[in-house]
């Protein structure tokens, strides 16, 4: 029988959303097949967490949920033993979700130095900066499923992943969420006339939409295989991002009238000259209602 | 003597004390918490529609829809479209059927000597996650409801595509869970019946009375639920006797000086939420006859949350048909929520119970936000003297294992719990 890859998943200070949305990963037979858990917040697995915590069971992945703080413990042990217990035993350590990785919604609360595993938002934390080069994040408020089995296939494939400067695997993170979503040319063409509830217009303008300055793969390899929260009318509220959560979710933040956040990459300059020429247009199609009557 | 108890989104231990051989008193321990009501203080109203949903993973729309109506609660006279009404419930109902799915195949299964069914939980809960995105654009984490309605706009390859997947979940229960035609298991009233049939729900009713169990795990009888819609009734059971008066200003929470878990009570009592109250509000012959037979047993307990997968489908069916797409999505608020102030609450109910929110809003700010969880009302610890609803249950048990099986039937979320 072919060996399975060892995976422990590991929850820190969490709302347990990147495990429930791991368990939305369409071919789950195919995954537990190839990979086992030696221990996991909910599935069944070979030891309990007592056991874990306290012995040096051996395993390939070590999968961290949720941010960190040495003052948090489980099972009676601060967090950050068991990460320094494991990180030596396993082959890559990953970051599941965007608290995992930038210490995200929760590093606001109270615990002492909270934190993401090597970035506190933008910054680098030193504490576990020997594990740096062996590890990978798949950031995400929750975890996309599909990137993170698909990443940890990789691991067992040996395949080297390109990173990003946050060890984001490019093959979902070198996209922004504005690539494939439908109402990209309501944003190409500059017309700012979004409304909640319908399925014209562009969030970008005014509702707060994060998607072109947003790394990730949301309208590329969609959610829950059917749809993505900009396709269905909901801004992107940049989840993967070390930012996250900004404020003012549902508004775009702008300076004499010009969104203060441009798509990655995009001058102040060249935008403006941009918006200028798409703005002499009038495009009745995309003016009108999709369904006129 | 202290238990672990692992795999429950999180962590708690039991204090066990025993007297006899009998377990006497136990101490419940809920070990951390995040404080996501300070997180909200301070930040524009609008955005509790991104943090809530993280207060948990797997109920997470729960918190969603509970705090758009408490938004909404706000304002003196905002318009909501039936509409948007409909699309919402149907998305909670849709998140209670993942979560009983999960808990019955992940957490109840392993508990009576069954291998874990990973597989049968996921199958029918990726349906339903599949059935909320349509909507909300993702499942887990959308903040699709918004003070006004909801954010999308759906047409009619929409209803049929979501129409499939409901139908291909209630085929999946009928052909796994209780091998039954819907619509005569939605009538029965007889739980022998039930008890004669194949399938993974009678499989382990038949495991409960052939151990002797159909007893154990009884607590005060007493059950509430403050979530009202087309389907659930707002009220509370004392036996059998229903009454729909409720006063949300009797609700008390109250700090332990040993848990991260505060205690809720309603008129200094403590009360059972979840599918087992709301079935006896809503006098649901089946679960009637379940708990004349044998009161709020675990049988009684997991025969309620299982059967309210098949209602909720089945109440999802008729609530499209009511869905008039002609209606708006979302209507626009006279006034912009960053230049409100007021405050609200709401109550829905969610996979657990009731789940309650109240904000305070100064100036389109958070003044302050308070949350009141589904398991708060039945995992937090009371006193010896006035014993909260689970501790309750497991006093009298003679082992730890039986012990914790009780403590789970009520389904525990560590992370809701102390939030």
């Amino acid at each position: 029988m072919k060996r399975k890859m060892r995976v422990l998943w590991l929850s820190a200070i969490a709302c347990n959303g990147n495990m429930h949305s791991f368990l939305n990963y369409p071919y789950m037979e195919q995954f537990l097949n190839d990979f086992e858990f030696i221990s996991h917040p909910i599935l069944d697995s070979e030891y309990t967490l007592e056991v874990i915590v306290s012995n040096d069971i051996p395993c390939d992945i070590l999968l961290i949920e949720g941010a960190i703080s040495e003052e948090f413990q489980r099972a009676d042990v601060p967090i950050v033993n068991i990460i320094q217990r494991y990180s030596k035993i396993v082959q890559k350590i990953v970051t599941v979700g965007t608290c995992a990785t930038f210490g995200g919604i929760f590093r606001e609360s109270d615990y002492k130095d909270i934190s993401g595993l090597h970035f506190d938002k933008e910054s680098r934390v030193d504490t576990f900066k020997n594990i740096f080069d062996k590890t990978i994040s798949v950031s995400g408020c929750p975890v996309h499923p599909e990137i993170l089995v698909n990443t940890l296939y990789a691991i067992k494939k040996s395949i080297a992943l390109e990173l990003d400067n946050y060890l984001r695997p490019k093959e979902y993170f070198a996209y922004t969420v504005h690539n494939g979503c439908v109402r990209n040319e309501y944003f190409e063409y500059k017309i700012d006339n979004h409304q909640f509830g319908a399925l014209e217009g562009c969030m970008f303008y005014e509702h707060g939409c994060q998607a072109p300055y947003t790394h990730g793969s949301c309208n590329k390899i969609l959610w829950n295989e059917v749809n993505s929260k900009t396709r269905a009318g909901l801004p992107c509220m940049g989840c993967t991002e070390p930012s996250f959560p900004k404020q003012n979710l549902f508004s775009t933040k702008k300076n004499m009238g010009i969104p203060e956040y441009l798509p990655t990459g995009v001058g102040k300059r060249t935008y403006l000259t941009l918006a200028g020429i798409s703005k002499a247009f009038t495009i009745e199609r995309l003016e009108k209602k999709l369904f006129d009557d | 003597m202290i238990k672990l108890i692992e795999k429950i989104e999180g962590e708690a231990k039991l204090h066990f004390s025993f007297k006899n051989e009998k377990i006497d008193f136990v101490d419940i321990e809920f070990t951390s918490t995040r404080n996501i009501e300070k997180i909200l203080q301070g930040k524009p109203a609008a955005d509790a529609l991104v943090i809530n949903p993280r207060v948990c993973g797997i109920c997470g729309h729960a918190h969603l829809i509970a705090t758009v109506q408490a938004l909404e609660e706000c304002y003196d006279n905002l318009k909501i479209s039936n509409k948007a009404k409909i699309i919402r419930e149907l998305t909670l109902n849709f998140e209670l059927i993942q979560n009983h799915f999960k808990w019955f195949y992940l957490t109840m299964l392993p508990l009576f000597g069954e291998k874990q069914q990973v597989l049968k939980a996921t199958y029918p809960s990726q349906l339903m996650a599949k059935a909320i995105a349509l909507f909300g654009g993702q499942y887990p984490h959308t903040s699709y409801a918004i003070v006004g309605g909801v954010v999308c706009e759906i047409k009619e390859m929409e209803l049929i595509k979501l129409q499939h997947y409901i139908d291909e979940t209630i085929k999946f229960f009928e052909e796994n869970v209780v091998v039954s035609e819907s619509e005569s298991f939605l009538v029965c009233d007889n739980i022998e019946k039930v008890l004669e049939r194949n399938g993974d729900l009678p499989n382990i009713l038949r495991v409960i009375i052939k151990n002797g169990w159909m007893h154990q795990g009884k607590s005060h009888d007493r059950f509430i639920a403050f979530g009202e819609n087309s389907y659930f009734n707002k009220g509370k059971s004392l036996k059998t006797r229903v009454s729909n008066t409720l006063c949300i200003e009797d609700v008390k929470e109250t700090p332990s000086s040993t848990s991260y878990a505060k205690s809720v009570s309603y008129k200094e009592k403590h009360y059972e939420a979840g599918p087992l109250a709301r079935a006896m509000i809503n006098k649901i012959p089946l679960i009637k006859d379940a708990h004349r037979r044998y009161g709020d047993s675990i049988l009684s307990r997991i025969l309620a949350r299982v059967c309210e997968i098949s209602q909720l489908l089945n109440h999802s069916k008729k609530l499209i048909e009511m869905l008039d797409l002609s209606e708006p999505s979302y209507i626009e608020p006279s006034l912009d929520i960053s230049k409100l102030s007021g405050s609200g609450y709401s109550a829905v109910e969610a996979a657990r119970g009731t789940l309650i929110h109240k904000v305070e809003i100064e100036n389109g700010l958070i003044k302050n936000y308070e949350i009141i969880t589904p398991t708060q009302w039945n995992l937090s610890g009371g006193t010896k003297e006035k014993l909260g609803v689970s501790q309750k249950a497991m006093i009298g048990l003679g082992d730890i294992k039986t012990a914790e099986l009780v403590f789970k039937t009520f389904d525990v979320c560590s992370v809701c719990t102390t939030h």
